[in-house]
């Protein structure tokens, strides 16, 4: 699974690839433009949470935007991808029209293809990495998008490959979480020949991929397929199953579960800590996101109320702050504000996000920040009062923090307050297992690189390790995971020495 | 999906329902909850567990027709699934042999109430319940509860039965006449402070259960926000029993009431 | 306000605070059930000490100087509702609010007793303690900053 550099060069090596490079020079590769995304008109996508906004590319536009690829003999963006995927590799592929085989190579190393096409922020991965910004300073091939084209175009053909599976070992491992680090290792291990069963808290499957990311940016759909795929590869999923409260994790040993991946995420939201911040109307990125995305309550026929509001403020300035004042706008908001304290240059959400807020209609209220909430007489929020915050001098890290400035304060109407300031891991697991070593942040200690616990049998990534982070990030954690639960289970169970 | 295998109407809004659910059988405590969903399109609601039955596989919850989800949960017959079922949730009852315990449920409050009377006279408590309901109809688990207290006191608002008053007044008689050690409080939110109020002039060290609004269930979505002694707390990770004297109860109260007209129009379209 | 007849008694009192702060931050790292807890109250209680000892030194003849430049104030702990000290389980956010709002106090303190001075010498030996003060401050409301307002 692990693939080395040679690998990697040899399959550069490769007939058809060869005759590719030769195709075409690079110069006319230079001169091709990077592909547009078509995008769902802003006034129509608005309408739906359920209308994705990127459309996709075409197979004409996949396989023109491939031959941008120089099919560089060393690959910078491979060392930008989490995951590792062989990227030369499967654009390579879509040049020559081999859509299949293009999405297979990207199942060599990812288990949600069509997920990390969506959301990854390539823009500061791969194609940060790749030929075109490092070395010409061009726009870079557009990984993301093709990734996106290839995953998708396998699954609307409906010939779908299965991974190569090793011959089964029969050992059980357990997988505590459904998100994408959870599931990224259950792919990897499945892979191994291991027995995986994942246990999810929700009664859905995909953890924040369901509950959290809105259909307009990731359709449910595609999260279905690629778990579809992992039941394929003989994974097995139990919902509606709280490792730590339905049964402990040594009641999980009895059964014969020798290892375990925790994968719990960060299921904690933080608050601001400031007055009236408990009035109804006010409530955690978490609850709003949960209450639409995975109990459905934009829609009439669910049984989950989910409030609307003329004026909806989001704080905070996120991917997932993005995702509660979008869904707002959705949701019928004749004005949906983001109220952030620091810059929109500073903002930790993805340019895209940004960009298509704005499209939508989104007020972006930054250098602001909420001091105090101010409810009517039945303790409903209605106003916030905000202040406004100014750029410190850069400190040592070179960090311009926000100020205060006094006598800034004024108010902002409301009725619907989405507080998206951050979230703290799970306490479920860390509060449950005698023994974890735990940070002050809460997040469970790791071997950095082999996401082994201070339990040997226990290995941990994603949010619940890395506090908040992104979903690639979560997944490569999981591939490590996989990799070195693996040594340890050969060495101690199926007494092989393995090569570290 | 878990099989309903038991179901009995106490009244026209209360229904029992004997549920398969074995692993949570094995592992609730007293004070533990659990979420229930019912339909592809259900909502999930959090829900006291009023008993369990290991060698079974089965556990027992009380449930009162409030909105469209109860409802539809109390529609399902014998044989019928209820879609999801998740738990035990929220931290157990802590249970120690302290000498004298006064035990006070009202309304459905009385089911989550019944466990813990149990774990209380089993750790050698004497255990004084008093239950309330508003009428005779609306009383439940009375014989359960006589079995497991040294003595019930029932309350019922207009007289119907037992005697006539409100649960306090119940509970005022018994704090007068002997010494109470603690006091455990479940019901609706209005009994449960005034509740807290009588003990509070005693100084009677006294828990309330509480039944906030949630959505997962496991410290997520923080829609359960209560403020103890000042500070916010999540029932249904930190909780669901507090400190009765440090809850803000009228904050809790109108939180109740956060998505009332949301679920009112719920209610609306359910109906028609 | 309390009165100083001389430049050792402002030190004095000001040592006083400090171990003061150092016995408050010991006391509540006994109270911690979690042990990185315990430890961060214990490292706090030892920069506490830290500072004593810094004024020791300028107690025994070491020369200290205000320095011209502001001591940035983020006034974050500003807003925010206080924490319950005698919480026996309080998180790592709660503690950095406890901190910073601990630190303005003795900010103030100084501050307040520098803008009542009699002469130079001490409004310029409250003035450098102020900037101190600031300077603890500043450390929590960084870390805070970057830990806690991540907005993800």
């Amino acid at each position: 699974m692990e693939r080395s550099e040679e690998y990697i060069k040899n399959e550069r090596k490769q007939e058809w690839r060869v005759e590719l490079q030769k195709l075409t020079k690079a110069k006319d590769r230079m001169a091709v433009e990077r592909v547009e995304m078509t995008e769902m008109a802003p006034e129509e996508r608005i309408k739906s949470q359920r209308v994705e906004v990127n459309v996709g590319l075409t197979k004409e536009e996949a396989m023109r935007e491939a031959t941008r690829c120089m099919d560089c003999v060393n690959p910078t963006c491979m060392e930008g991808c989490p995951v590792s995927i062989n990227i030369p590799k499967f654009i390579k592929n879509i040049e020559r029209g081999n859509i299949l085989e293009a999405a297979s190579v990207l199942k060599e190393t990812s288990a949600l293809p069509a997920v990390c096409g969506r959301v990854c922020p390539q823009e500061v991965q791969c194609e940060q990495r790749c030929f075109y910004v490092e070395k010409l300073n061009l726009p870079s091939v557009a990984i993301g998008h093709l990734e996106r084209f290839a995953a998708d175009f396998e699954r609307e053909s409906g010939v779908i490959s299965v991974p190569e599976l090793a011959e089964s070992n029969g050992v059980k491992v357990a997988v505590i979480g459904s998100g994408p680090s959870g599931l990224s290792f259950a792919g990897d291990m499945a892979k191994l020949g291991y027995d995986v069963t994942v246990f999810e808290a929700l009664h859905e499957i995909g953890g924040v991929l369901k509950y959290g990311i809105p259909e307009f940016r990731l359709p449910n759909a595609v999260v279905d397929v690629e778990i579809e795929n992992l039941r394929r590869m003989g994974v097995k999923f139990i919902t509606n199953y709280i490792v730590g409260q339905t049964a402990s994790l040594d009641d999980l040993k009895e059964e014969g579960y020798k290892a375990f991946y925790v994968g719990s995420g960060a299921g904690l939201p933080r608050f601001m800590n400031i007055p009236g911040e408990n009035s109804n109307g006010i409530m955690s990125s978490n609850e709003y996101l949960t209450r639409v995305n995975l109990m459905g309550a934009d829609s009439e026929e669910s049984d989950t109320p989910i409030l609307r509001g003329k004026n909806v403020v989001v704080v905070g300035g996120g991917n997932t702050a993005m995702d509660s004042v979008r869904t707002a706008k959705r949701l019928g908001a004749e004005r949906a504000i983001i109220v952030y304290r620091r810059s929109e240059e500073e903002m930790p959400a993805r340019v895209e996000e940004v960009h298509h807020a704005k499209q939508e209609g989104i007020e972006f209220l930054t250098l602001t920040n909420p001091i105090e909430y101010i409810a009517d007489e039945n303790s409903r929020v209605k106003q916030i009062k905000v202040q406004k915050m100014e750029l410190g001098e850069p400190d040592a890290s070179g960090r311009r923090r926000p100020i205060p400035m006094e006598g800034s304060e004024y108010t902002i109407d409301a009725t619907v307050v989405v507080v998206a300031v951050g979230v703290s891991p799970n306490p479920l697991i860390p509060n449950s297992v005698e023994g974890l070593e735990v940070s002050k942040w809460g997040t469970i200690e790791v071997v950095k690189d082999k996401m082994q616990s201070s339990i040997p049998e226990v290995f941990a990534g994603g949010d619940i390790v890395r506090g908040g982070a992104t979903v690639i990030l979560a997944m490569g954690d999981g591939r490590k995971a996989a990799k070195n639960m693996n040594i340890y289970l050969q060495e101690k169970y199926l007494s092989n020495k393995v090569e570290h | 999906m878990n099989k309903i295998v038991e179901k009995e109407n106490f009244s026209e809004k209360v229904v029992k329902i004997v549920v398969e659910a074995p692993l949570i059988a094995k592992a609730r405590k007293p004070g533990n909850f659990v979420i229930v969903r019912v339909g592809e399109k259900g909502e999930r609601i959090p829900l006291t567990i009023a008993g369990a039955d290991i060698a079974k596989g089965t556990i027992t919850i009380i449930v009162q027709k409030m909105g469209v989800s109860s409802t539809k949960l109390c529609q399902l017959e014998v044989g019928e699934y209820v879609t999801d079922l998740v738990g035990p949730l929220g931290k157990p009852t802590e249970i120690h042999n302290v000498g004298t315990v006064l035990c006070c449920g009202g309304g459905v409050g009385v089911a989550p109430l019944l466990p813990i009377v149990e774990g209380y006279k089993k750790a050698g408590n004497r255990v004084i319940t008093v239950i309330a309901a508003r009428s005779k109809e609306l009383l439940i688990l009375e014989d359960e509860m006589r079995k497991h207290s040294d003595e019930l006191i029932v309350m019922t608002d207009d007289g119907s039965y037992g005697r006539k008053g409100l649960v306090t007044e119940g509970m005022e008689e018994v704090i007068k006449r002997e010494k109470v050690d603690e006091c455990i409080t479940i019901g609706p939110a209005i009994m449960m402070k005034f509740c807290s109020l009588l003990t509070k002039k005693y100084e009677i060290p006294t828990m309330a259960s509480l039944n906030s609004i949630m959505v997962d269930g496991t410290g997520m979505c923080g829609a359960c926000r209560v403020t103890v002694d000042g500070k916010t707390k999540f029932t249904c990770v930190d909780g669901p029993e507090f400190d009765a004297h440090k809850i803000d109860f009228d904050e809790m109260m109108s939180r109740l009431g956060g998505y009332k007209e949301e679920e009112n129009d719920k209610m609306d379209h359910f109906q028609n | 306000m309390k009165e100083f007849n001389s430049l050792e008694d402002i030190l004095d009192f000001a040592i006083n605070e400090e171990q003061m702060a150092a016995d408050f931050y010991t006391e509540l790292a006994g109270k911690m059930k979690h042990q990185e807890m315990k430890d961060t109250f214990e490292q706090y209680a030892l920069e506490e000490l830290g500072h004593r000892a810094k004024l020791e030194a300028i107690k025994n003849g070491k020369k200290y100087q205000v320095s011209e430049a502001k001591v940035a104030d983020l006034k974050i702990g500003d807003y925010l509702l206080d924490v319950d000290v005698d919480k026996s389980n309080i998180t790592y956010q709660e503690a950095l609010i406890l901190a910073m709002k601990k630190e303005k106090i003795a900010f103030r303190l100084y501050n307040d007793l520098a803008s009542t001075a009699i002469d130079e010498s001490s409004k310029k030996l409250f003035l450098m303690l102020a900037q101190e003060e600031a300077k603890h401050k500043l450390r929590f409301e960084v870390e805070y900053d970057n830990n806690i307002l991540t907005e993800n």
